[in-house]
């Protein structure tokens, strides 16, 4: 079934060579004849912004908006100072593909970082790295960047034309929420990462007051790619509505974990073959489809389902960052949302109150529920709470938090009731561990 | 150097402050906090108030607002911790496959609970994703990564650290 896929041509192409992360062979495989022919042909904005408009490509964070509408909402004819920054604070739970990008292709990072400077009118560009990349990860970005310094791709009079791009390389410090890109503005300007409000949207006034477009790290990776082979090599991949390739971190119950570069709209069934398919001969049980912020699915139902933006929103999940939770019959859904509840309560930043008080209660609910002492209240309780905080928080951390929870009540009730019923409890689970334990943690770590 | 009543940062941390600055535009001291705060954490293991306040002395800069960065990020440790930092991955696709008990071994070899430090090992209470999710089980130890482990990999690797 896997035998014709296309594997890995576009962010991860350069992993069929000996030493993927080096300039000689990112150079190798055609790698900035794009940046240097836009240099050369002096390409204009509006052409690069139109190419990728056409091209269909989405924003590979999360959300999926067009690349290249987001780029047009740049007022080109004002002269304030623009920015371009990175986002590769790589923290989605299930999320790892930017991780690879960023070992194994920063080059094309670099280009695509280029290219939308050049594209919005912005002189300085900034990639943002989660702080617990510091050790490896952060080191193949920086040595990248000095070699296509050095090599005059980047910086002033850049392969003697009159463009002057900056590219600078920035470390969080641990911080699920400066994922959020009006969180991670205020990160960079030296801040606790809140997110703000909206509008004005970043474009308008984003880092230290100034217009502002904030990319994930593979739609940039993306952009060198398109413009060289055109908007029509991207749309002959994938579906109508969701075109390209795109990077799926698999994990879980699976023989092959890992990542893979596919088509948009090919079956969740090839990408579990393609990842091994299910760990000791278990049955498929259950997948979170595009990280642990979005909706579960049945097996059943992803079986039935294609891995693009509109086949997972139609089957009632979100393609999200592309992470893929892989769960096999035995895994306790209670357990499980058990632990993402944990996450969420502890990662919210506490700025908007029915998000701060709504991931600790949520918690604390199936918390109550797992240790035994839940009643059925507790799972009207638990029904009522994600309806009080969606919508009214200030970014979508609140949503995050809400929507797995509903559909793990929704699709596993039974297993909710199991516990209520005292059919079941943490005591019996494969999972003992003294984060079990009843110490009640505070809501930030200090 | 620079000196503060309590604390003098170290020339060498002084000059990659000020280059870092260069990154950002004239006269914003801000955005170098929080790399201000890896470079002190990592020559003293942990931040402490003085610390806080020579690098609001040296940028300039209110304390409380050094102070709430060195709070916010989970990365910044304000008390006292072991040598080395291992950080579990917990989250849900290392949960499925076993970190549980990966963090139990831990506890057990170490003699210490999440959370909590020996002079040599912190045993952090990760709770965030940590990006390795197709090598789980994973954690970090002061950084680096190690993946796909099992009791055996970890007994060598804090065997092998111990010895170091």
């Amino acid at each position: 079934m896997t035998d014709n896929l296309r594997l890995n041509e576009l962010c991860y192409s350069t992993l069929s060579s000996n030493n993927p992360n080096t300039y000689d062979t990112y150079i190798k495989l055609g790698g900035y004849e794009t940046w240097k022919n836009i240099l050369l042909n002096k390409l204009s904005k509006q052409e690069i912004i139109d190419t990728v408009i056409d091209s269909g490509l989405r924003g590979r964070g999360g959300a999926g908006f067009s690349t290249g509408r987001k780029w047009s909402f740049i007022n080109q004819d004002s002269t304030d100072t623009k920015y371009l920054v990175c986002n590769a604070d790589e923290s989605e739970p299930g999320t790892c593909k930017d991780r690879d990008i960023l070992r194994y292709n920063p080059h094309a990072l670099i280009e695509g970082m280029l290219i939308a400077s050049y594209a919005i009118g912005a002189e300085t560009a900034y990639c943002y790295l989660r702080g617990e990349f510091i050790d490896d990860v952060y080191t193949s970005f920086k040595n990248a960047l000095k070699d296509a310094y050095d090599n005059k791709l980047v910086g002033k009079n850049i392969l003697k034309s009159d463009i002057n791009i900056d590219i600078h390389d920035l470390i969080g410090a641990g911080a699920y929420i400066v994922g959020e890109e009006t969180a991670m503005l205020e990160s960079i300007e030296g801040k606790k990462g809140f997110p703000r409000y909206k509008p004005p949207f970043p474009a308008l006034k984003g880092l230290f007051g100034c217009p502002t477009i904030i990319n994930n790290v593979e739609t940039l990776a993306s952009v060198p790619k398109i413009l060289d082979n055109g908007s029509n090599w991207f749309k002959s991949v994938g579906t109508e509505a969701s075109p390209g390739f795109k990077c799926f971190s698999v994990s879980g119950h699976v023989n092959k974990p890992g990542n893979y570069e596919i088509p948009l709209g090919t079956s969740f069934e090839t990408l579990l073959d393609l990842a091994g398919g299910m760990k000791n001969g278990k049955n498929l049980k259950a997948v979170i489809p595009g990280g642990s912020s979005v909706p579960v699915l049945p097996g059943d139902i992803m079986m039935k389902t294609n891995m693009d933006y509109e086949s997972i929103a139609n089957a009632g999940s979100l393609l999200g960052s592309g992470a893929v939770i892989v769960m096999d019959e035995t895994t306790n859904m209670v357990e499980v949302i058990h632990r993402i509840a944990r996450f969420y309560y502890s990662e919210s930043c506490g700025q908007c109150t029915p998000c701060r008080e709504g991931t600790g209660w949520m918690y604390k609910v199936i918390d109550k529920i797992i240790k035994g002492h839940g009643t059925l209240d507790d799972i009207k309780t638990l029904e009522s709470i994600p309806k009080m905080i969606s919508g009214s928080t200030i970014c979508a951390l609140g949503d995050a938090a809400a929507m797995p929870v509903e559909s793990f009540i929704n699709h596993y009730r039974h297993e909710f009731l199991s516990y209520i019923k005292k059919e079941n409890k943490v005591e019996n689970s494969n999972a003992k561990s003294n984060l079990y334990n009843n110490k009640e943690f505070v809501l930030h770590k200090k | 150097m620079y000196e503060n009543n309590n604390y003098n940062i170290s020339s060498e941390i002084i000059t990659k402050i000020n280059k870092w600055l260069q990154k950002f535009p004239d006269g914003k001291k801000k955005p170098a906090i929080i790399y201000s705060l890896h470079l002190i954490q990592k020559e003293n293991k942990y931040i402490k108030p003085e610390h806080v306040e020579a690098i609001a002395e040296y940028l300039s800069l209110n304390k409380m607002d050094v102070h709430e960065v060195a709070s916010f990020y989970s990365m910044f440790e304000t008390e006292k911790i072991g040598k080395h930092t291992i950080s579990v991955c917990t989250n849900v696709s290392c949960m499925l496959n076993g970190s549980d008990e990966i963090l139990n071994h831990l506890e057990k070899k170490l003699k210490i609970k999440v959370g909590e430090s020996t002079d040599m090992f912190f045993l952090k209470d990760e709770r965030e994703c940590l990006a390795a999710c197709g090598g789980a089980p994973m954690m970090q130890v002061d950084h680096k990564y190690y993946e796909n482990l099992n009791k055996e990999k970890i007994d060598k690797i804090i065997e092998d650290i111990e010895n170091d």
